[in-house]
């Protein structure tokens, strides 16, 4: 399959179950709630080493939070309920609870609760204010700054990690600009996010290592400096590949996130230096999620088998 | 029978406790074992056929054609479903009520919505004493749910209210939230004397600042985002508090080491 002069070779992405939920935060401004934003998510790329992945989904008006601010809507993902349950109150503590003129409320009704004040309310030291109407509970802190407003809990999905795919272009200023083109458009989804630096990964890695103790090393069949002396997954003029990693609430919003993204790499095309779209797998016996870059991107207009 | 209606045959000659007859009650039976129903009137149960026609209504609601202040206990104990009474009711209205919605068109009289835990009662006229609050011996007032008062409210409004929120549209007597545990009470009208005394914990949201125990402190006016919050969330408090960013918040009662609060405008 050949969109725009980009191949779109046969392989698939192979993703893994995850648990996530979602957090609105909101500020004062809309930088604040980005600030808040993004150190939440900060130091969060990738469960191996972070404990969680996460990013945020997209920045949100005044009508559309709980208290008329600006805010910003985050997802966090663990591997299972119980990680996410310590990595949430954790971020939120350091995070958000710090952050000037934040507050913090569930943005997932249902499935199982992910605690946020019902934790962290004890830092307020018995001068914690809880206000339960309806069936919603939230919690007001004194701090220095005036009130920490937080909802007692969030709901939480079981979700997909690890949706991604490669962009093989013919040097790095052409990879870094499809693969920008795919971040903005994929930002528009909802339901998902990039949780790598940018929404793009440049280290992608292989299962196993040399080294005793490694789970994952570097990617040698797409390093372009290794061509030739490893077995390798790149044709001549790839001169620079970059990854783009998804997490999502569902199948489908990864899947559509995937199509929005390779479809910006396309529209770049070969004109632009990219020479063909991959994706990374394990042979697809590890996850049960497999997205099909063809499957995917057969319904894409002007694209020839 | 779905829905029931009842209407009085004529004016009740003593008092009549209508707890316990509430939609979950009356909505399953049969119109032969709803006229059987029996119903203490005065010192004597009588069937409720001998008070009422009963006639059917839409389905899960309970609808009492003409209200009369010696109808007692209206809507006490209800669990689910619509109970209506186009008129006024008397003492103890959604006593206990835990879940469904009861609505009275006219004016009730003391204890309504005692210790309810759930549901709503929204009352068009103004309620007696002790709206809200806990019966005779109860350590605990109304501890969820939402109950409006479209009128006045009698003194002890709220007393020793534990949770919820109480939304009263016109002014509330002496003594309002004395011994308050926790939840809301929203009091757009004057305030009587000694509000808040004994309070715990809780809030009382009040448009002008009320003549407060001397337990009360004033910690100043703050911008409050939780105000922003309750006003866009809860439908009943957008109201009192539209366009409120800001208010003085009083403290008390601390010479019962309480940290309940007054919120008013800042």
């Amino acid at each position: 399959m050949i969109l725009n002069g980009v191949e779109i070779r046969d392989n698939f992405a192979e993703a893994f179950p995850m648990v996530g939920t979602r957090l609105i935060v909101t500020a004062d401004t809309p930088e604040w709630a980005l600030t808040a934003g993004r150190t939440t998510t900060g130091f969060a790329t990738s469960v191996i080493g972070c404990g969680c992945e996460a990013g945020i989904e997209r920045t949100l008006s005044p009508e559309e939070t709980p208290d008329g601010r600006p805010g910003v809507s985050l997802l966090i993902f663990a591997m299972d309920f119980g990680s996410l349950k310590k990595v949430v109150p954790l971020r939120l503590g350091q995070c958000v609870l710090t952050c000037p003129t934040t507050a913090c409320y569930a943005g997932v009704e249902g499935g199982k609760r992910v605690p946020l004040a019902k934790t962290i309310r004890y830092f307020a030291d018995g001068h914690q204010i809880s206000k339960k109407i309806g069936e919603k509970r939230f919690w007001r802190l004194p701090v220095m700054e005036g009130e920490f407003v937080c909802d007692e809990d969030t709901g939480s999905v079981e979700g997909v990690g690890g949706g991604n795919f490669l962009i093989l272009a013919r040097s790095r200023a052409a990879a870094l600009h499809a693969s920008e083109q795919a971040v903005a458009a994929m930002g528009k989804v909802e339901g998902v996010i990039l949780p790598f630096p940018g929404g793009v990964v440049r280290s992608g890695s292989k299962v196993g290592s040399k080294y005793k103790g490694l789970f994952a090393s570097t990617n040698d069949a797409y390093c372009p400096t290794l061509r030739g002396t490893r077995p390798s997954a790149l044709p001549p003029e790839v001169g620079s590949v970059l990854e783009i990693v998804i997490d999502g609430f569902s199948f489908e919003a990864v899947s559509e996130a995937t199509k929005v993204g390779v479809a910006a790499v396309c529209a770049v095309g070969a004109e632009g230096g990219v020479v063909a779209v991959d994706a990374g797998n394990y042979g697809g016996n590890l996850g049960p999620f497999h997205f099909k870059l063809r499957e995917i991107m057969k319904d894409s207009a002007g694209g020839t088998a | 029978m779905s829905g029931v209606s009842l209407k009085p045959r004529a004016p009740f000659a003593a008092r009549v406790d209508l707890s316990g007859i509430t939609p979950a009650v009356t909505c399953p039976l049969t119109l032969r074992e709803l006229e059987h129903l029996p119903v203490p009137h005065g010192g004597r149960s009588v069937k409720l056929a001998e008070l009422f026609f009963i006639e059917g209504a839409p389905d899960g609601v309970l609808l009492i054609e003409i209200g009369d202040e010696r109808l007692d206990g209206v809507g006490a104990g209800m669990t689910e479903g619509e109970l209506i009474v186009d008129g006024r009711v008397g003492a103890w209205a959604g006593r206990g009520l835990s879940g469904g919605v009861l609505r009275i068109a006219g004016d009730a009289g003391d204890f309504l919505g005692a210790e309810m835990s759930g549901g709503r009662i929204e009352l068009a006229g103004t309620a007696g004493a002790r709206a809200g609050a806990a019966g005779s011996g109860s350590r605990r007032g109304l501890s969820g749910g939402v109950l409006k008062i479209g009128g006045n409210a009698g003194p002890r409004a709220a007393e020793r209210q534990r949770g919820g929120l109480i939304v009263i549209a016109g002014d509330a007597g002496e003594g309002l939230a004395t011994d308050m545990i926790a939840g809301t009470v929203s009091v757009a009208g004057a305030i009587g004397p000694l509000a808040g005394r004994g309070m715990k914990r809780g809030t009382i949201i009040a448009q002008a600042r009320p003549e407060l125990p001397a337990g009360f402190v004033d910690t100043g006016v703050h911008e409050l985002v939780a105000l922003r919050l309750m006003a866009r969330r809860v439908a009943e408090l957008a109201g009192p508090l539209n366009g409120w960013t800001s208010a003085r918040r009083l403290v008390g009662d601390t010479l019962m080491g309480g940290q309940g609060e007054v919120l008013v405008p800042g």
